[in-house]
């Protein structure tokens, strides 16, 4: 409301701008001849100032003098014709139109491209608000405005990095475990999180960093359902199914019944059966957010949740196609869910991004053989 | 507040329309009344633009990410200061930025305005109103920076880290005061073609402001080859890239343009040839523009980039600089042609001075597009760099100023070249005195550095010496001298240090080139280097955490003759989290007029680290010449000589215009 | 001389001068102007020997090895070819594995290619242009839009 009341006193202010002085009273403008008289005047004095300080010689002077009054002598001649004239219909026309035209121009154009219904946002406000209103987004800001100004406030790390990993935001999460881990001491599932930020962050490869955290974390608690499921997932990554296979079902027998962790177990179990066939490893591990919502789906959903995670990393690879690495997942994965189409584009499209002569292709294309795949059909 | 300031750029659009047409058509039919509406709307406009850039930083100042300008090049954890310098950081502010001192030159010409004849002002508004107006549609078009992002996120993007700088706070203003100041010349010219005659008043008033003009565009350019110098670690202070290239054109025409006004305006010779280099000068600030703000070219000052605003910039470059030129062709044969002279005089040195520097123009403008047409016409990639710029520029520059002390000391309409020259006897044995000094006494010194070092003197005695003359030197008793000292014009003042400045500017320049030295070495703590004379140890890198940054700092220490610290100088590698971008703060000590200039290079394995070091000797004079120049036009913009032209006091209030109803 | 005769003769001087500046103009950019290639250009370009030239392209991956002190070579690649390049002095700072850069200097007779300048991008979201229209119009590399 204020702001319209503002737009309208702007308004009234601008047109009066043009109206004023369309509608004041006539005025007597000077004749430009007045302008310049009073500047040859000048440059005569100035000649005469130049003259004493021997900036000029008298003789250039004097038909420098000349060539002034000459100049004065033509504008008496051209003394003002023009007088100003009565307005006509045509300037009323023409000044009504100028008028309208400020409002009329600034209002439609401001309907086009302005949105009078959002209000200033300043961070610090929206920072002070009740929490209970703010989002997700805001309350993370909170947070994070907070630990930067008490960046030793271990609990505030504690808290944030789940939030951050839920967000997909790896590498803050990987911060926030370290500076947690770093403050308030180790903790079973601090390093289990560690683990699972650093995995997420490389695309859900479980690097020696991530085993290290997931071992770190079965020292503190031998019974952390997270650090066992993802050291198995290492296993499988490495190509090391049987160990996985019974890392998993170790995990199965010893989790209690109700556990979330049970579907994400049994699916990969079910997954590596099926890959120990074709000798290929799941693609890609899900995130904690990903196990939660696999363990209470379908197997049509599930189906569909992979199909994402491949398509995810087929993108990732258009984005940055120079990851050998990638290439060979992305294979994998194409001929696991029995793609082979896919798969085989996969492997030409990699084999182009390094050249058909590189290395790269060549390990591709060997890769693709032991899988059963040849480049062209 | 934010959707005030939008409302106020938008209301500002209408009245810049309103600006262009009304006062023009009232010119046209000798209407008051129309011609009236320029002043009041020019100033309501200045001020709308004003709250408009107003709102603007305060989202900035705020941290208001809403605004998706404000998202896109601010952090909440950046210092206030660059909170607030963020606003024209980045392509939209900066554009706002330009409008705003396009409208500000508008509203000055409103309100100093009333000595001029009433059509002249109306047609100068209309024209000045309607380069606003073809900028606001620009804006609002193609660059809003009002645009909103709803639901808000919650952290920006940060300021590009290399312009998260002081200079980024004084550079780009005062580069826009001159670019846009020329603004006005433009429009003067423009108006006088329109109209079919120059004013003798006209004349008057085109000089104090390419005065103005060129003052501040002086200070932007000098401020940003230091910003360049200091912030971009590699040591030089010009690099003929394209950009700088396109704010050092603007300034040759503009020098050009100021020396050919000085004609005009007491010889009311040149009038035709000033007018066009004031429709050229304001072009290059366009073309300027142009170059910087379409993409065409990539540099630091290329921020994001979008082809529509390019075709855009195109037009608006066609429309002004096309129909400006066109409408010379057609008009400027009616206009008359001023009084007479010999080669041999003051007209005819700055004749000279005009025909160098506008051939100088034309080389940086050639070197600078060329590898456009060429890339255009062939596909063909080259880049034309210092060696160009060097072969080129620099033999139009030597003999220009080997000349500079001749001009002014001539008499005007027909000068004594040998009368001339004997008066600068002294000013030559000194430069001479300082060439042989410096081949015999520096070690290392090229004939070319000594003839560098003699061009500088000769320009700084022959300064001098052009003062020393005029208050009678040598003719008259001491007592009088001083009087007639006091009594000479400030503008003789004003050349004399615009002059010197530049004496100083070469010498900086021939030090720093010719006797400076560079050594690039990997150190490790505890080590010690020695550079010209001077001794430097290494004490290590410490790590340390800025507001929104992380850095390594390596201190070095100056050792004095005994061994003991006397100065401790920092260079550290900083790492902006959110860019992800690294950048390097050089480390620099002033000792004298001289620096010692160090930067950091990578950390090898073994914990050394790569360092390079400068011995920049007489380098800071390259900028203190530029703020002696400024000083200069200051001075000259202080004459009384400038402040004439109404024709009685009495009129002029008559004519005065009813003060606008501001909001 | 008459007035007319002195004018044309002053004239005459000014267009003497512009022609003998134009003239300095062209000689010095065919002299001076540096071409700018990708290391699968240089096949089919004639470089004279010691001609300064501008090579762009990727920093090939596990290619940069720091020598003595300050000395470092890499090569520059399109994908297709790669150039070995020596370099003595402060890299920038955004110099980089995979990124972009602009070298300039000249080819040693055994091809290896000394640069006395390296560029690289400015920041996270810049290729130098000239790199980037190169890799385009190889098919190497896809604009890929931040937001």
């Amino acid at each position: 409301m204020l702001f319209w009341v503002i737009a309208a006193i702007l308004t009234l202010g601008a047109s009066l701008a043009v109206l004023l002085p369309l509608a004041g009273g006539p005025k007597g403008g000077s004749a430009s001849s007045d302008h310049d008289l009073e500047v040859y005047r000048d440059q005569l004095s100035e000649l005469d100032r130049d003259v004493a300080r021997g900036l000029i010689q008298p003789a250039e002077a004097e038909e420098a003098r000349a060539e002034i009054a000459r100049r004065i002598l033509r504008l008496d001649n051209a003394a003002d014709k023009a007088t100003a004239r009565q307005p006509s219909m045509a300037t009323r026309l023409v000044a009504t139109a100028a008028v309208l035209a400020v409002p009329l121009v600034s209002w439609g154009l401001y309907s086009q491209l302005g949105s009078p219904d959002l209000p200033s946002q300043p961070l610090s406000e929206r920072l002070a608000k009740n929490p209970a209103d703010s989002s997700v987004d805001e309350l993370v800001a909170r947070a994070e405005a907070h630990l930067a100004a008490n960046p030793s406030d271990g609990r505030g790390w504690d808290v944030l990095a789940p939030i951050y990993l839920r967000m997909q935001r790896f590498s803050d999460a990987v911060t926030a475990y370290r500076n947690a881990i770093r403050l308030d001491g180790d903790s079973a599932a601090r390093q289990a999180g560690l683990g699972e930020a650093i995995a997420s962050a490389a695309g859900g490869i479980v690097s020696a960093d991530a085993q290290a955290a997931f071992e770190a974390a079965l020292k503190l608690d031998p019974a952390n359902p997270k650090a066992s499921f993802y050291l198995a997932m290492g296993m499988a990554q490495e190509g090391r199914i049987e160990e996985a296979t019974a890392g998993w079902q170790k995990m199965l027998a010893a989790l209690p019944q109700d556990s979330p962790w049970r579907g994400a177990v049994e699916q990969a179990l079910a997954e590596s059966a099926r890959r120990s066939v074709a000798s290929g490893v799941p693609a890609k591990g899900p995130n904690a957010g990903d196990v939660d919502a696999a363990s209470s789906m379908s197997p049509q959903d599930r189906e569909a949740m992979i199909n994402t995670m491949v398509a995810g990393l087929d993108e990732k690879l258009r984005q940055n196609p120079r990851d050998a690495e990638g290439w060979m997942q992305l294979i994998r994965s194409y001929v696991v869910l029995g793609k082979a189409d896919q798969a085989r584009d996969a492997l030409n499209r990699g084999i182009a991004v390094f050249g058909s002569d590189s290395d790269e292709a060549k390990k591709f294309t060997a890769f693709a053989v032991s899988l059963g795949l040849t480049a062209t059909e | 507040m934010v959707e005030t300031g939008h409302f106020a750029l938008v209301l500002a659009f209408a009245l810049s329309l309103v600006q262009a047409l009304v006062p023009l058509f009232g010119a046209r039919i000798n209407s008051q009344k129309m011609m009236a509406v320029g002043g009041p709307v020019a100033v309501t406009g200045f001020a709308l633009t004003a709250l408009s850039f107003a709102a603007l930083a305060t989202a900035y100042a705020t941290s208001d990410f809403s605004v998706a300008n404000v998202w896109d090049n601010s952090h909440s954890l950046q210092p206030l200061i660059y909170k607030i310098t963020g606003t024209w950081g980045n392509h939209e502010g900066s554009m706002l930025l330009w409008v705003l001192i396009l409208s500000f030159f508008g509203a000055l010409v409103a309100a100093f305005g009333s000595n001029l004849p009433a059509t002249l002002r109306a047609t100068v508004l209309a024209v000045q109103g309607a380069i606003g107006a073809t900028f606001l549609l620009f804006i609002l078009a193609t660059s809003n920076p009002f645009a909103r992002l709803n639901p808000a996120p919650i952290e920006g993007r940060d300021l590009n880290p290399i312009l998260q700088d002081l200079g980024l706070a004084i550079h780009p203003p005062l580069l826009y005061l001159g670019y846009v100041g020329f603004s006005i010349c433009f429009s003067f010219s423009v108006a006088a073609l329109i109209e079919g005659r120059i004013d003798a008043s006209w004349a008057r008033w085109v000089r104090p402001w390419t005065l103005v003009a060129w003052m501040f565009l002086t200070g932007g350019i000098a401020m940003g080859s230091y910003w360049a110098y200091y912030e971009l670690g590699w040591g030089g202070f010009w690099f003929w890239d394209p950009v700088e290239n396109a704010s050092f054109m603007p300034w040759l025409a503009g020098t050009a343009l100021l020396h050919s006004a000085i004609v005009m305006e007491k010889r009311s010779a040149l009038k035709i040839w000033t007018l066009l280099l004031a429709i050229l000068t304001f072009s290059l600030s366009l073309l300027g523009t142009f170059l910087v703000r379409s993409g065409v070219l990539t540099s630091v000052h290329a921020f994001a980039t979008d082809p529509t605003r390019g075709v855009f910039i195109l037009c608006i470059l066609t429309l002004f600089i096309g129909g400006s030129l066109a409408l010379f062709a057609f008009r400027a044969s009616s206009l008359t042609a001023g009084g007479l002279f010999h080669p041999i005089s003051r007209e005819g040195a700055l004749v000279l001075n005009n025909l160098f520097l506008t051939t100088a123009t034309a080389t940086v403008l050639i070197g600078t597009l060329y590898p456009l047409v060429v890339e255009a016409v062939s596909a063909d990639k080259i880049s034309v760099g210092a060696p160009f710029f060097n072969l080129t520029f620099g033999p139009l520059m030597v003999p220009l100023l080997v000349a500079v002390p001749f001009g002014p000391l001539l008499a005007w309409k027909r000068g004594d070249i040998f009368a001339v020259a004997q008066r600068l006897m002294a000013a030559f044995a000194a430069a001479l005195l300082a060439v042989l000094v410096t081949a015999l006494f520096i070690d290392g010194a090229s004939v070319f550095a000594a003839l560098g070092v003699g061009l500088a003197f000769w320009l700084i005695c022959g300064a001098l010496t052009d003062i020393a003359v005029k208050s009678g030197l040598g003719s008259v008793a001491p007592g009088i001298m001083l009087r007639r000292c006091a009594g000479l014009p400030r503008s003789v003042f004003g050349t004399a240090l615009a002059h010197l400045g530049l004496g100083l500017t070469t010498l900086g320049i021939v030090g720093t080139l010719c006797f400076g030295t560079e050594k690039v070495l990997s150190m490790h703590a505890g080590e010690t280097v020695q550079l010209s004379g001077h001794t430097l140890r290494f004490e290590g890198l410490y790590p340390a955490q800025g507001p929104n940054y992380s850095e390594d700092r390596g201190r070095f220490a100056l050792l004095g003759a005994d061994g003991s610290t006397t100065a401790e100088i920092t260079s550290s590698k900083r790492s902006y989290p959110v860019r992800q971008m690294t950048t390097t703060e050089s480390g620099i000590k002033t000792i004298g007029f001289s620096q010692l200039y160090l930067s950091l290079g990578d950390e090898a394995t073994d914990g050394s680290v790569v360092v390079r070091l400068w011995w920049k000797p007489l380098v800071t004079l390259i900028w203190g010449g530029g703020l002696v120049m400024m000083a200069g036009a200051a001075m000259s913009l202080m004459d009384r000589r400038l402040r004439v032209g109404a024709p009685s006091r009495r009129r002029k209030s008559a004519g005065a215009v009813p003060s606008a109803s501001l909001p | 001389m008459t007035r007319k005769q002195k004018r044309l003769s002053v004239i005459a001087g000014g267009l003497a001068f512009l022609g003998a500046a134009t003239g300095l103009t062209f000689y010095a950019l065919g002299q001076k102007a540096s071409y700018f290639y990708m290391p699968a250009d240089l096949t089919t370009a004639s470089l004279q020997p010691g001609q300064r030239i501008r090579l762009g392209g990727l920093v090939e991956k596990g290619t940069i090895e720091r020598g003595q002190g300050t000395a470092v070579a890499f090569s520059v690649t399109d994908n297709q070819k790669q150039v070995k390049v020596t370099y003595t002095g402060i890299l920038p700072d955004l110099f980089r594995e995979e990124q972009g850069v602009i070298t300039e200097g000249t080819f040693r007779p055994d091809g290896v290619f000394v640069a006395d300048s390296v560029l690289a991008k400015h920041d996270e979201n810049y290729m130098p242009k000239e790199v980037a229209d190169g890799l385009k119009s190889k098919g190497v590399w896809q604009e890929s839009k931040s937001d």
